[in-house]
This record gives C-alpha cells, structure tokens and sequence, in this order.
C-alpha cells in the first residue's frame, strides 16, 4: 500500500519527464496517455484498498475515506483531461497556435500538477498539505499564462499574487495552529500530524485556534474561490487553455476545500459549533449571491462556467457549514458531481471556442447544427450544471438543501433555492441561445472533433447521468463514512 | 534578538520609502540577512540543528539568489520606478507606523504570553506592511518585494511562537517561497518582452 502511494506520485513525475524528451506528437501523445491511465488505476488502487482495508497511514502519508472521495475525481479528470488535451492542444498545434516546443512544457507542467494535487491528497500533515497546496498554484501559473499574450500575463500575475496571499495567510494560521500543538505537547512530537491533531484537539488553546481557523479558512478559501477572495478565479479560468479550465475548477478548487476540511476536523472539537457554522454558511451563501450578477450579465463562455464554479463552491461550503451528516454528504457527493460535470463543460467550451474562435457568447450561436454531438452533450451538461434532474447535481443539492430544512433553517434553504433559480435562469438562457439560434453563415455544416476529445465528454457527461439515477453501494459507503471523518468521528 | 527586531523592523518601514527598485531589493536582501541572524540567535538559544539549517537556506535563497535574479530583472528594465505608487510614499509609511502600534495590540488581545512580545509584534506588522506594499504599489517588483517580506514575516511569527517548523515542512515552505518569486519574476520579464511595461496597473483588461 505504501508502494501504490508513492508510484501515485512517480508516475506523473517521471511522465512529466519523458514529456521533456519527446520530438513528435505522437510520442507525446503515447507517453502522457499512458501515463494518465497508469496514474489513474494507481489512484483507483488506492481508493479500493480504502474501501476494502480502511485508513492507511505511511510515514508522512495518510489516506482515509475523505481522501479516497477526492482521489476518485482525480482518477477520472486525470483520464479525460488527458485525453482531451490530446485532441485539443493537437489542433492548436496544427492551426498554429503553439509550438511543438509549447507542447512539450504543456505536458510537463500538466503531469506536475497531477502530481501537486495527488499530494494534497495523501499527506498526512497540516504543514505539508500547505506546501502541496501552494504547489498547486505554482504549477499551473505557466498554464495559466501559456499563451503569454497580454490578457494571459494578466491573469497569470492575478493568480499568483491572489492565491500566494491567500495561502501565506494559510501558512500563519498553520503556524499558529502548531504553536497550540507545541504549547501542549513541546516541539517535534509529530508536528501538525492531524491524527494526532485530532487526538488531542480538545487540550489545545481555544483562542488561538479560533484565530488560526479563520486565517486558514480565508487563505484556502482564496484558493477555493469563496467570494470576496473570488477574483483570480474567472480571470485564470477563462485565460488558460481549456483542459487546464477544467483542471483548475474540477480539481484544484476541490482540493482547497479538501484543506479546509481537514482542518476542521482538527478545530471543531474545541471552537463552538455556532461560530464554524456563521463562518461557512456565510461564505457559502456569499459565494452564491456574488455569482448571479455576473452570470445574468455575462458575455464570455469560460468567464460564465468560472462564475458557476464560484457559486458550486459556495454550495459545497454551504453543506460542510451545516453541519449534519446528511448535509456533508451531501457535499462530498457535490464536489465530485461538480467536478466531472463541470469538467466536461470546460471541454466543450474548449470545442466550441476553438471552432467559432470567439468566447463571446453572443457569436457562438447553432451549435446543435455545427457540432450535433457536441451540442447535443452540451445541452444535457448545462441541464446537469443548473441542477435538473435526473443528474448527480440535482441529487447532491436536493440533499444539501433537505439538510439545510431538516436542521430548521427554513430562511436559508429556501433563501438558497431562490438564488439557484436565479443561477439556472442566467445559465439557460445563455445557453440554449448558444446551442439553438441561427449558425452564422459563414461556418461549414459540420465540423469534426477528435475522437479523445469526444470521449472524453461522454465519459463525464455518462458519469454525471449515472450518479443522478444511482449511487453504488461502494460510493455510498464511503460517502457516508467520509462524512463521519469530518464530523469528527 | 531584540537589535535584530528593531532593524527588521526598521528595513521594512524603510521599504515603504524605497521608489527605486534596485534600492528595494537591497533592502530586502538586508532584511533577509536580518532574519537569518534571528534565526541563528533561536538556534543558539534552543540549539536545535534545524534552525541552523533555516538560517542557512534563509542566506542562500533569500539573501543570495532571489535578490540576485531580481537585481537581474531590474537591470533590464531601465526606466521603471515607483513613481506614483496608490498610496503616496509618505502616506504609506505613516500607514506602516499604524500597522506597528495594531499588530501589538493584536498580540496582546489575542495571542497574551505567547514567545517574546517584541519579536511577535515585529513578525504580525511585517507581514501587514508587506500586504500594505503589495496593494498600494503598482510595480510588479514592488509586489514581489511586498510578498517576500509578508512572507519573511511568517516565518518570523512561527520562529518566535513556536521556534521554526519541523526540518521536512521548512524545506517545504522554503522551495515554494522560492518557486514563487521565480515564477513571479519569470512573469515580471514576459510582461516587459512583450512590450509593456511591468506596471501593473495596466493589468486590467479582464473584467465581469
């Protein structure tokens, strides 16, 4: 088990490697794509072994069944994003966008940001899960800035400056954290360990793990992109190239959230439950508010899909504030529901961008003539998204907003009904008139789109189907004890 | 400890001052060094050897090389000064003096009795200047001279607090400082390649 941990984090460092060495697309295209696929049933390794052995704990590793919730994501968008950059980035390639040379950093720095994220989620320490974290952001800045034209560098430099504030905040509440923990016990008895953490949170210091939580929960959620500390997220998202989108808001954003829950875990035996929950319920329903306005007045593709992200962030916290096991349930299952649904619109706006060669929305007109497919899948993705059923995010939130009524906020569940209402106005109505509307006249009838690409928009689009009908019983298992974990049980 | 305070403090509000960019990067070597000596005075008191080993990478990273690349950056772009950063220098110093006298009130109230007063002070209004500098100035250098001295900052509340970190997490938090101002300054130079300049405050064409 030890071993799976640590090839989990070779394979996509040696991939990266090989990526370096490579001349022709093709070689390019061999190595990363077997290296996902070797990554990814690493991963689902792991998360078997979860489901079957429980935790497990190796040296500064540790993965329990909340981690196995997020590493399931991660094998799946490790998959289809590869298989996506395939098709995609090949046809900026050909249309002369990038250079073969482009392409090579492209996947280097892809592979490392696999590897960033497979860190967050298996160390077993507060302190190394901030160094992973900020690796995260570090490793996609260049793909963020990967055209390196004006708009790129901007939202690059926004990203950085944002998120390295926002985590060096993280970083003094982590070091206020571990001075409660060396008050307690003296220095190096398995610093910021969180299972011991956890074991003996309710001798630390109230005051000042109350002052370390809320700098924890403002520095990674910056990195979330709970509003107000929203402000990098559409700019990154819409800038970098579309594989990378869809990285960032499936994966990256989770992992933060993943953070913060940790850190809760420790925190909550000795800070008052009122408190935590004001804290979250409010940057969760803030996070929701904040993304209406700019999604009813919206004009560009990604910018819309980044501004949604925003508010399903909201969502996810918004459970986890609540506080009840159905509620955080509800939550892990929205995380992943997001992830893969919103992965897969990401592809597709990465699809449609490239063919209309505009993110302005007012331009992308008859998709469903263009690109059948791609606009047929398109349509059931912004369904899902909205939350419609019969798809997972319809589950996921029913669940969120039953637990929000169950535990008697009646204002707040019905208050954030109405704000999803808004959000599902503004989404469809953009979108339907980019999927219907009059296809401009100068397109060809038909286009065709890469087979990997393709694939991987079903496999999402199936994914977000099935957890809408059906959650297996696996899942479910682990869902259920993943929110006893943060419940602190 | 409590001289290495005092001019740790004493190079960040001179900061504040500093429009040339070449004048604020010597500073911040200077403060760097300062914090290097704090770290070795820790570590004679404590005499743990991972301390030492903090005070060396603090040398060698943020004293030696970070300062040296962005000595670098700022020969190449010959006329790029703090001209009209948004809040006036004088402003910005008088904002400084405030951040001091609320950091130590912010200790008192909520960290009481916790390592040397003095030196946890220090530690909290280095890091408010050094987020002072990023929001009040318009030069990407600047921005990168505030986060290392937010960052310095940390690190100074951790020695004071709880004497540094465990040896794996410093080495850690000491890669991603210096990966950061690596990928900033790489940021800093393609903004300059590509014909604009490194004021930031051009930066603002994503909008909605």
């Amino acid at each position: 088990m030890g071993e799976l941990l640590f090839l989990a984090l070779f394979v996509p460092i040696l991939t990266g490697l090989l990526s370096m060495f490579q001349s022709k697309t093709t070689g390019l295209a061999i190595v990363n794509l077997s290296g996902s696929i070797l990554t990814s049933s690493c991963l689902v390794a792991i998360v078997y072994k979860i489901t079957v052995g429980g935790a497990f704990s190796y040296k500064m590793l540790y993965v329990d069944h909340l981690s196995a919730v997020l590493l399931c994501v991660l094998a799946v968008l490790t998959v289809t994003s590869m298989l996506f950059s395939l098709s995609y980035m090949g046809k900026e390639l050909v249309n002369g966008h990038i250079t073969i040379i482009m392409l090579r950093r492209y996947y280097g720095l892809l592979n490392v940001l696999i590897f960033t994220m497979t860190s967050v989620l298996i160390v077993g320490n507060l302190g190394l899960m901030w160094v992973a974290v900020e690796a995260t952001t570090l490793a996609s800045a260049f793909l963020v800035a990967f055209y390196f034209n004006h708009s790129a560098l901007e939202a690059a430099w926004k990203y950085v400056m944002v998120c390295t504030v926002g985590i060096c905040l993280a970083l003094l509440g982590t070091t206020l954290l571990y001075y409660a923990q060396v008050s307690v016990v003296g220095s190096d008895f398995q610093a910021l360990d969180w299972l011991a953490l956890t074991k003996m949170s309710s001798q630390l210091d109230p005051a000042i793990v109350k002052l370390a939580f809320m700098f924890i929960l403002i520095g990674y959620g910056t990195k979330v992109g709970l509003a107000p500390m929203h402000t990098w997220l559409p700019d990154a998202h819409s800038q970098a190239p579309s594989s990378i989108s869809a990285l960032l808001s499936g994966m990256v954003l989770s992992c933060a959230a993943y953070a913060i829950m940790r850190n809760l875990i420790v925190v909550q035996a000795v800070i008052n439950h009122e408190f935590l929950e004001y804290l979250l319920i409010g940057f969760g329903v803030f996070s929701i508010a904040i993304a209406i306005p700019f999604i009813l007045v919206q004009h560009d593709l990604k910018r819309l899909l980044a501004y949604s992200s925003v508010e399903h962030m909201g969502i996810v916290i918004l459970g986890i504030g609540i506080g009840t096991p159905l509620a955080i349930y509800g939550a892990l299952l929205h995380m992943i529901n997001h992830a893969i649904a919103k992965s897969a619109l990401f592809y597709m706006a990465g699809v449609i961008t490239q063919e209309y060669q505009t993110k302005n929305i007012a331009r992308i007109r008859g998709l469903v003539t263009t690109m059948p497919l791609v606009g047929t899948l398109f349509i059931i993705a912004i369904l899902a998204i909205t939350g419609t059923p019969p798809f997972g995010i319809f589950i996921s939130e029913f669940i969120i907003i039953t637990a929000a009524f169950a535990s008697g906020r009646i204002l707040l569940g019905a208050g954030v009904l109405l704000l999803l209402a808004g959000i599902f106005a503004g989404m469809v109505y953009y979108c339907l008139g980019m999927a219907f509307g009059t296809k401009p006249k100068y397109r060809a009838s038909t286009v065709s789109i890469g087979r990997p690409a393709l694939m991987a928009m079903v496999i999402s689009v199936g994914l977000v189907i099935v957890t809408g009908l059906y959650v297996p019983t696996w899942l479910n298992d682990m869902l259920t004890m993943a929110a006893s974990i943060v419940m602190g049980g | 400890m409590n001289i290495l305070t005092i001019l740790l403090l004493f190079t960040t509000l001179l900061l504040t001052r500093a429009s040339e960019l070449k004048t604020a990067v010597r500073i911040i070597r200077v403060q760097s060094l300062m914090l290097a000596m704090a770290c070795t005075a820790v570590g004679m008191e404590t005499g743990e050897v991972q301390i030492y080993v903090a005070a060396v990478l603090t040398i060698i990273i943020k004293a030696g090389f970070l300062p040296y690349v962005l000595l670098n950056i700022v020969n190449t772009l010959k006329h790029e000064r703090e001209d009209h950063p948004i809040l006036n220098i004088s402003y910005s110093s008088l904002v400084a003096c405030i951040a001091i006298v609320l950091s130590y009130g912010l200790i008192d109230q909520a960290l009481p009795g916790a390592g040397s007063r003095d030196a946890l002070a220090t530690a909290v209004a280095m890091t408010l200047i050094g987020l002072l500098l990023i929001i009040t100035r318009r030069q990407a250098v600047m921005q990168i001279m505030g986060m290392i001295t937010m960052e310095n900052g940390i690190y100074l509340v951790g020695l004071s607090v709880a004497k540094g970190f465990p040896l794996i997490i410093e080495l850690g938090v000491f890669f991603d400082v210096l990966v950061a101002v690596m990928v900033l300054s790489i940021l800093t130079s393609r903004l300059k390649l590509s014909g604009i300049s490194t004021d930031t405050s051009i930066l603002k064409k994503l909008k909605g």
